[in-house]
């Protein structure tokens, strides 16, 4: 008796295994099955993607430089182009690959959710900066057109990435962003970032470490054939002339370039009254807008009032407000000494 | 306490006639709709309950008020239903909290919004009154707390913020019902018409900026004339906001045009389908 | 393919506008809020400083500033916080006792048998009178009795340090440990209100607005010991902590134990939130913007009204439609037998060997299984199926029915003839502060994510710890006692 209780445990353990393994839809096998699917689509799509950025850098796209970029083999990629071909995305003009014009559009689409995730991870996650790209190379495979403009609508529509690309609109429209190579800003002249290349990605990490990022505004020192010096923030950065091809820039017109360089809040003594200057472009999305919506914008007077137990964070006498900030946030906002004070 | 209406306002409609019935959750019939907007911690949720005799309990942070409020009440024989917005900091940004109270006030167009702010902290507190203005020209502002300023040394000047704001302007310490009265004598006022509001909008936009918006006031008050918050609508079509851009690709900012040139006798008959 | 699914936007009147609003944009970039948001504080600056006065010295004796200093300076601010939290604490268990007790002897003394006598009244079978009255009441009301005293004394209490403006200099303070977690400051906030009720703490969890640290915050609200979990932790340690030492320092030590096993959740959940910031849910500690409102006196009757309206009521109701099926399920697994053994017993037997593994054994298990929906059922279904099991005579209320002994000393004998040690007593602490939410916060925390993977990772991972934690101290403790 005992035993054949045993055996209708087991025998329902067993389907409720099977259940487990092949339910359509959720069962692992289904979803290996889709996994595959999936990941060959993922495949397709960087193809066009890696042809839409060869068309925009005017070099030639080929079947070796897909098989580089996707770290394939040669009769892999020439697969995945004929199977392009056959759905009418891709040209061949000899060695040549061109896109169509559905080629192109399509490639804009997985761009527009490439650089709108990597907006929603800047501006409203906390997700290290190096993980940007690696997140939202995921993501675009996965969003639907329809998910990426409920996302748009969310974030209020941002027209560029947060390295200062343009996120393609809804009807595939990509406008051009002004700017010219940091390499070729004249000595003493003053620019502001507005794009930095986040490929490859241990250049744009070193780039970051450089304290490099869009809207950043610097001055041109020194400009030689193989580095340039430039002053941003206070401080002289040193870039070698590959690392620096990487950045663009615009010029500031004089009436709109940011005085400088002042000292952040962080640095203030404790009592000692001073006034907001600027919050630094590194301080994005929510918390910029936090930050201001507390009251503190340039010309604010701020006061550090209190230091908890390490000293960070501290709490800040704002327009009559007690605010506690991080040390991470008070090292974006620039201040100079109280003039009314002293 | 100022419990008593003073002679100036003996020839008020509200006069004699005002006092008030608390209606708690009886929101049947109503003839005027009332926003309840303000900062977090500024007593907001004091004065809803003061005038609705619910009792709602909302915390010290923003993101807490989840869900609005509404309650009811009734004043010199009209029933007014007030809805307790989120208490937010600004109108601008991105969050739930505050697309919820900025897309009532424009579109769920309350006869009157009454906007809470702390005495003590005015300055802070004005960031939203000023936002807010932009959007409504019916709106009343009520300077709470203004028993823990008098603490502190502080006074408010209420003529020279309703001359400033050009809005009615009621100081208040709600805890102790102090100036409940003479807000429902203005919020009654705003919403029959019987005081137009003049409201101050913003002046001190950087110039390259408050060229752009200019510019594209001009170009929505072209495409809807006569709407009485072109700016606002400009301001928001520039953050890139989605529901202003769907408002003006359906047409729905037609809606709030029809509103603003309706007299005011006629509006008690279209409240009662609001929201 | 191509575009086909979007909306042509030449196709309506205003695109023009729409397009003109987009270039405009593009001209302004990103200075446009910042310049507007510029513009009206200067507005506001000029306003209020034309409308405000303020007479006399300005910064002579500020009461406010002089309360921050003590409650978050270097020497008095921790002191302060533990002083306080532990008087909440302290008034919380102390408090509740007598309550509990009145409830318990009308619910479960009084009620209960005369509904079971009613139900016998008009020929109920027994099977009906065991499973409703046995099983769904008795837990119900069990729950009321436990649950409902402690959290009318702590939610009120937690409101009112909140509404005076005390929590957020809590979250002041903590906010660099939490900071080093890579999680948000708020979460110290978060984590109080599960010492209340976790499905509380998660609902709290709103207030932190970045979506990683809120899931962080979620995911190790369990680590706070909630009310449910206090009675148990205080029985057990009486009857094992206690008596290893003499007889006089045993309230101490227990009541010492009880605070180890707190301060030890706490300290996990910032291990937790560490080790998820650095792998699941990788990144770093983001902004932490904060307002520290002025100290406003609160208002006691208003906060208590509306505290056991808003939290405590509903906490209790959700509890309640939980333990309810709970109760069934007790009575059931007491009263159906398979071969003449219950199946209490079937699965007590079976999963004893992997219970005294771990330092439990197979009562807990099961105890802990039929349990999840409610924390505080978890010594009344230890006690009946101990009975069941180890067939002690005399005591008990029936197969399947929950019961609580008459004394400590008596809830020690049961234990103790069911073969407990000190081993198990510590063991069960430990598990009883690692183990899966009570199912009200697991279907919280679904319906706060919406997510199945992370209500699974907050369900699965307190429980895997908690048998690897019971399952080190167990094998620890062989090894040096040799037992």
């Amino acid at each position: 008796m005992n035993s054949t209780f045993v055996l209708i445990v087991l025998l329902f353990l067993l389907v409720v295994l099977l259940g487990f393994v092949f339910w359509p839809g959720k069962g692992i096998v289904p979803r290996m099955l889709l996994a595959r699917k999936e990941k060959s689509r993922a495949h397709l799509e960087d193809v066009l993607k890696h042809a839409y950025d060869c068309q925009y850098r005017s070099v030639a796209c080929t079947v070796e430089s897909i098989a580089g970029i996707l770290q394939t083999s040669i009769g892999n990629a020439s697969q995945l182009v004929t199977r392009l071909e056959s759905m009418g995305l891709l040209e061949r003009d000899g060695s040549a690959l061109h896109l169509t014009s559905d080629g192109t559009s399509y490639a804009l689409r997985i761009i527009r959710i490439h650089r709108l995730w990597e907006r929603y991870l800047a501006d409203e996650t906390s997700v290290r900066e190096a993980d940007w790209h690696r997140y939202a190379e995921r993501q675009e495979h996965l969003l639907s057109p329809a998910d990426a403009n409920a996302l748009a609508a969310r974030l209020s529509n941002p027209q560029v990435d947060p390295h200062g690309d343009p996120i393609p609109t809804a009807t595939g429209e990509i406008p051009i962003v002004p700017g010219r190579l940091l390499t070729a800003l004249e000595e003493g002249e003053f620019g502001r970032v507005v794009h930095i290349e986040d490929e490859p990605p241990e250049i744009y990490a070193q780039l970051v470490a450089e304290g490099l990022y869009p809207g950043l505004q610097l001055q041109m020192i020194q400009r030689r054939p193989d580095y340039v010096r430039f002053e941003a923030e206070g401080e002289e950065v040193l870039l070698a002339t590959p690392l620096a091809r990487q950045v663009s820039v615009t010029l500031i017109p004089e009436e709109r370039r940011k005085r400088g360089p002042f000292a952040t809040l962080t640095a203030v003594e404790s009592g000692r009254a001073v006034v907001v200057t600027a919050i630094s472009r590194a301080c994005r999305g929510q918390q910029r807008r936090r930050i201001m919506d507390l009251g503190i914008v340039p010309g604010t007077r701020v006061t550090p009032e209190l230091d908890s137990l390490t000293g960070n964070p501290r709490a800040y006498l704002v327009r009559g407000t007690l605010v506690a900030l991080r040390k991470e946030q008070t090292d974006q906002i620039f201040v100079e000494p109280d003039a009314g004070v002293a | 306490m100022s419990g008593t209406p003073n002679e100036a306002c003996a020839t008020c409609p509200a006069f004699n006639a005002g006092h008030l019935t608390r209606l708690g959750i009886d929101l049947s019939n109503v003839d005027f709709v009332v926003a309840l907007a303000g900062n977090p911690n500024t007593g907001k949720s004091t004065v809803f309950n003061a005038l609705t005799g619910l009792r709602q309990h909302t915390g010290n942070w923003p993101g807490k008020t989840v869900t609005r409020a509404e309650g009811g009440f009734a004043y010199s024989g009209k029933r007014f239903k007030i809805v307790d917005l989120p208490g937010t900091y600004s109108l601008l940004s991105t969050s739930a909290d505050e697309e919820v109270a900025r897309d009532f006030i424009l579109f769920g167009k309350p006869d009157v919004t009454v906007i809470v702010v702390d005495a003590t902290r005015l300055e802070r507190n004005l960031n939203l009154v000023l936002q807010v203005l932009e959007i409504t020209d019916k709106a009343v502002l009520c300077v709470n707390l203004i028993d823990e300023a008098r603490r502190h040394k502080m006074e408010v000047d209420e003529r020279t913020l309703a001359r400033e704001l050009g809005i009615p302007v009621v100081l208040a310490a709600a805890r102790q019902r102090e100036g409940i009265d003479q807000l429902l004598k203005s919020m009654f006022e705003v919403a029959t018409g019987a005081v137009v509001c003049k409201p101050r909008r913003v002046q001190s936009i950087p110039p390259a900026v408050a060229k752009a918006v200019d510019r594209l006031t001009e170009r929505v008050a072209g495409f809807f004339p006569g709407l009485p918050n072109a700016r606002w609508v400009a301001m928001r079509l520039l953050e890139g906001d989605q529901r202003m851009i769907d408002a003006v690709e359906s047409g729905e900012l037609n809606t709030l045009l029809d509103q603003a040139q309706r007299p005011a006798e006629n509006q008690q008959a279209r409240v009662a389908d609001t929201v | 393919m191509s575009t086909t699914d979007l909306k042509n936007p030449s196709s309506s009147p205003t695109a023009s506008l729409l397009t003109e609003a987009n270039a405009l944009r593009w001209e302004m970039g990103e200075e446009y809020h910042d310049s507007l948001m510029e513009g009206i504080y200067e507005d506001a600056a000029r306003i209020a400083d034309r409308s405000v006065t303020r007479s006399g010295e300005r910064r002579r004796f500020n009461l406010d500033r002089a309360i921050d200093h003590l409650v978050t300076s270097k020497w008095t601010g921790f002191p302060f916080m533990f002083l306080v939290l532990a008087v909440v604490f302290w008034l919380t268990v102390v408090g509740a006792n007598v309550p509990s007790g009145l409830l318990a002897d009308l619910l479960l003394d009084t009620v209960h048998p005369m509904l079971k006598g009613a139900m016998q009244s008009v020929g109920s079978p027994w099977w009906l009178t065991g499973v409703l009255i046995d099983g769904a009441y008795l837990a119900g009301a069990w729950v009321v009795s436990v649950m409902l005293p402690p959290m009318a004394i702590f939610f009120p209490m937690v409101t009112l340090l909140e509404d005076f403006g005390y929590l957020p200099r809590v979250a002041f303070n903590l906010d660099a440990l939490y900071r080093r977690a890579g999680a948000h400051g708020r979460q110290a906030l978060t984590m109080t209100m599960g010492f209340g009720c976790n499905a509380a703490g998660v609902v709290a969890t709103r207030i932190i607005d970045s979506p990683r640290e809120r899931l962080i915050a979620i995911i190790t609200n369990n680590f706070s010991l909630c009310n449910g979990r206090w009675p148990t932790q205080i029985l057990i340690a009486s009857i094992f902590v206690g008596a290893m030492v003499p007889a006089h320092f045993a309230g101490l030590v227990a009541a010492g134990g009880v605070v180890v096993i707190a301060v030890l959740g706490v300290a996990l959940s910032l291990v937790v939130s560490w080790s998820l910031s650095r792998s699941v849910l990788r990144g770093e500690a983001s902004a932490f913007s904060l307002e520290l409102p002025p100290y406003r006196p609160p208002r006691i009757l208003q906060t208590l009204y509306t505290s056991l309206i808003d939290r405590t009521i509903i906490v209790l109701w959700r509890a309640v439609v939980f333990a309810v099926p709970a109760g069934i399920v007790i009575w059931l697994v007491g009263n159906v037998t398979i071969d003449g053994v219950t199946v209490a017993e079937h699965f007590v037997n079976w999963s004893n060997p992997f219970g005294l593994l771990i330092g439990l054994n197979g009562v807990i298990l099961l105890a802990y299984i039929i349990a999840i929906p409610a924390n505080e059922i978890v010594i009344p279904t230890v006690l009946m199926l101990t009975v069941l099991t180890s067939a002690i005579n005399g005591v008990g209320a029936g197969a399947g029915v929950m019961f609580e002994a008459d004394s400590t000393v008596a809830t020690a004998e049961i234990l103790r003839g069911g073969g407990w040690t000190a081993l198990t007593g510590i063991c069960l602490m430990l598990f009883s502060l690692l183990h899966n939410p009570c199912s009200t916060t697991i279907f919280t925390i679904y319906k706060e994510t919406g997510s199945v993977k992370w209500t699974a990772l907050a369900t699965l991972l307190p429980l895997g710890m908690g048998f690897v934690v019971c399952f080190l101290v167990a094998q620890g403790w062989r090894l040096i006692a040799g037992g």
